[in-house]
């Protein structure tokens, strides 16, 4: 009896942010593993050897050799494991981020209607022309910012009423804000009449990793870095604006000016990311939720463990997504949707139940 | 550390809320706020811990502007415990104590050894060492306000601020509370609905009316059954009370 109290006692005087160390370091040794397997894995399995010898040869810039895999390895699937890392890593900061700015565990871009307003910015670029080119894809992602922003504050005025957000109320104005862009969105691809229709639908409203090039990857990995380490500078901030407002406000925080700050990042991270891979929906949703309960609430730990976990997760699903058909690969958006819409009730229910 | 209010005046999306207050806590004294329901006493003390803005006038603490200070600053010499009770975000204890220590952070700075002992003091202070590691939602109404208490007493403030702090606590509770405000001997403003805690608690009361203030004093200058008929609209009697000899106001509940 005693035994188990002090037991008990040692367990409350552990913080739960001790552990992040090692999830960290699990998480690092997990992504690895993923992105390996990610590598190897797919319509034709390479083995190990012959995936160093290829990525080898293509870090040192050789030639790629005929009559090996040395194409599919280093043009398309290194990028693509990479793309699905840096992705999932930019999906897990902005749900954490974004679940703090709405006080809302419930939140992620692509509930909250921001993907939507991103893929509806992009799409509308890519009809008027504007954005297929620019350096480093920037007019693309521009154009997705700026839908991204304007989504954002138009949920977050229909939302907002005597100052407060009802997490249902969030929720439902996201989802109906979100379909409305929506459906622009398929209308405009549908519009512009190339042969790729069903394609484009698909890869903007659901998310794909198919597209990934190396030429892609140089813009959302600066754009993950510079995101982490925005957030990582706010982590206190964003710790007081869990508990309120007021309570942000008395610790010295200046809420207004987080508040916009945060908007403008979410808002860049989400665009970023939906003009290389669409509108992933539900790892922003999961991957904080999954990361609080491991090493606790507080953003200076969560933040970068949102983020290896955001990347292992995404890496495992857009391999789920090559292999899991023997003839044909799935959108990695359907995939999460399967994953993370049933986790959404779940939550949704257990909040609900609460009051 | 003296808090001296001159002439503050808080609109709220066009509506006056407050008008005209002066009032003055000196150093180390236990300044109460009290008044009925929307009397301004929760937008008053929401000026001194800067979440708003007045419309006019002026909060000094020791003689300078907090409008002059950086909300940092101020932070570091203003704790506040507002109404707000946290939400379901998987904090533990130790890091809603920890968020006390804020206003001293610069970015990506870490815990250092003197914060880790600041947060641990003052979760010994409020009775809850080694409650550290447990989840914040998770404790009862209480335990979470004593654990905001030490999150206020870790800002290492001069002057204390709260929002009706013995609110949603059990008779128990709201008795361990007051006793651990009168130990800290700071500078303290407090809005209270409970006028016998009042009495007992605090050095001087500040009675707020629609607004504006309508009586400063001790608690026995102020507690008159003529003034809390006027602003409470109650009846009562005011005797000694029998332990303590504080003022103890017995309501009349059948009066109408």
């Amino acid at each position: 009896m005693t035994a188990l109290a002090t037991a008990a006692e040692a367990e409350a005087e552990r913080e739960p942010g001790a552990r992040a160390g090692w999830v960290g370091a699990l998480l690092g040794v997990a992504l690895v593993a993923a992105l390996i397997a990610s590598v190897c894995l797919g319509s034709s399995d390479v083995p190990l050897g012959e995936v160093w010898s290829s990525v080898a040869r293509g870090i040192s810039g050789e030639e790629p050799v005929p009559g090996t895999r040395d194409l599919i390895v280093w043009q398309l699937r290194v990028p693509r494991a990479l793309l699905a890392a840096v992705v999932g890593a930019g999906l897990g900061l902005v749900g954490t981020a974004v679940q703090a700015l709405v006080r809302n565990p419930l939140a992620d871009p692509y509930l909250l209607g921001i993907s939507s307003g991103a893929s509806l910015g992009a799409v509308a670029a890519i009809v008027l022309g504007a954005g297929a080119g620019g350096l480093l894809g920037l007019g693309l992602s521009s154009a997705a910012f700026v839908g991204a922003l304007a989504s954002f504050t138009l949920v977050w005025a229909m939302a907002r009423r005597d100052g407060g957000f009802s997490p249902l109320r969030l929720v439902l104005s996201g989802v109906g804000i979100g379909q409305f862009l929506s459906g622009f969105t398929h209308y405009l691809v549908l519009q512009a009449g190339d042969d790729q229709q069903t394609h484009g639908v698909l890869f903007w409203l659901m998310g794909s990793l198919g597209g990934a090039q190396w030429s892609t990857l140089a813009l959302p990995v600066a754009a993950v870095l510079l995101g982490l380490v925005v957030l990582l500078a706010r982590a206190r901030a964003l710790d007081a604006m869990l508990m309120g407002d007021e309570t942000a406000a008395g610790l010295g925080v200046d809420v207004a000016r987080l508040r916009r700050e945060l908007f403008v990042v979410t808002s860049v991270l989400t665009g970023v990311l939906v003009s290389v891979s669409g509108a992933i929906g539900f790892v922003g949703l999961m991957v904080p939720h999954v990361c609080r309960m491991v090493v606790g609430g507080a953003h200076r730990r969560l933040l970068p463990v949102a983020g290896l976990f955001g990347a292992v997760l995404l890496v495992v699903v857009d391999l789920v997504a090559r292999t899991a058909l023997p003839d044909q690969e799935l959108p990695v958006g359907v995939v999460t949707a399967l994953i993370g819409a049933p986790t959404l009730l779940y939550l949704l229910d257990r909040r609900l139940e609460r009051g | 550390m003296r808090v001296a209010i001159e002439g503050l005046e808080v609109a709220l999306s066009g509506r006056t809320v407050v008008s005209g207050v002066d009032l003055l806590a000196e150093d180390g004294e236990i300044a109460g706020l009290i008044g009925p329901n929307g009397s301004g006493k929760s937008t008053l003390l929401r000026t001194v811990y800067r979440y708003l803005r007045p419309h006019a006038g002026r909060v000094l603490l020791g003689g300078t502007d907090i409008r002059s200070l950086t909300p940092a600053a101020s932070a570091r010499l203003v704790a506040a415990l507002p109404q707000e009770r946290g939400s379901d975000f998987e904090l533990s204890v130790r890091a809603v104590v920890a968020m006390g220590r804020t206003p001293y952070k610069r970015a990506f700075a870490g815990e250092d050894r003197a914060d880790a002992d600041l947060v641990t003091a003052a979760l010994e202070q409020v009775g809850m060492a080694g409650a550290g590691g447990r989840r914040f939602s998770a404790l009862s109404g209480g335990e979470r306000q004593r654990v905001l208490l030490a999150r206020a007493l870790a800002q290492d403030p001069k002057v204390l601020v709260l929002d009706e702090p013995t609110n949603h606590l059990d008779v128990q509770h709201q008795v361990e509370l007051l006793a651990l405000l009168r130990a800290q001997r700071r500078t303290t403003l407090l809005s209270l609905h409970d006028l016998n805690a009042a009495a007992s608690l605090c050095d001087r009361l500040h009675v707020l009316h629609e607004g504006s203030l309508v009586a400063s004093g001790t608690p026995r200058e102020v507690l008159t059954p003529e003034l809390l008929a006027e602003v409470f609209g109650v009846r009562v009697a005011v005797v000694d009370h029998p332990l303590t000899g504080d003022p103890l106001i017995a309501f009349d509940h059948r009066a109408m």
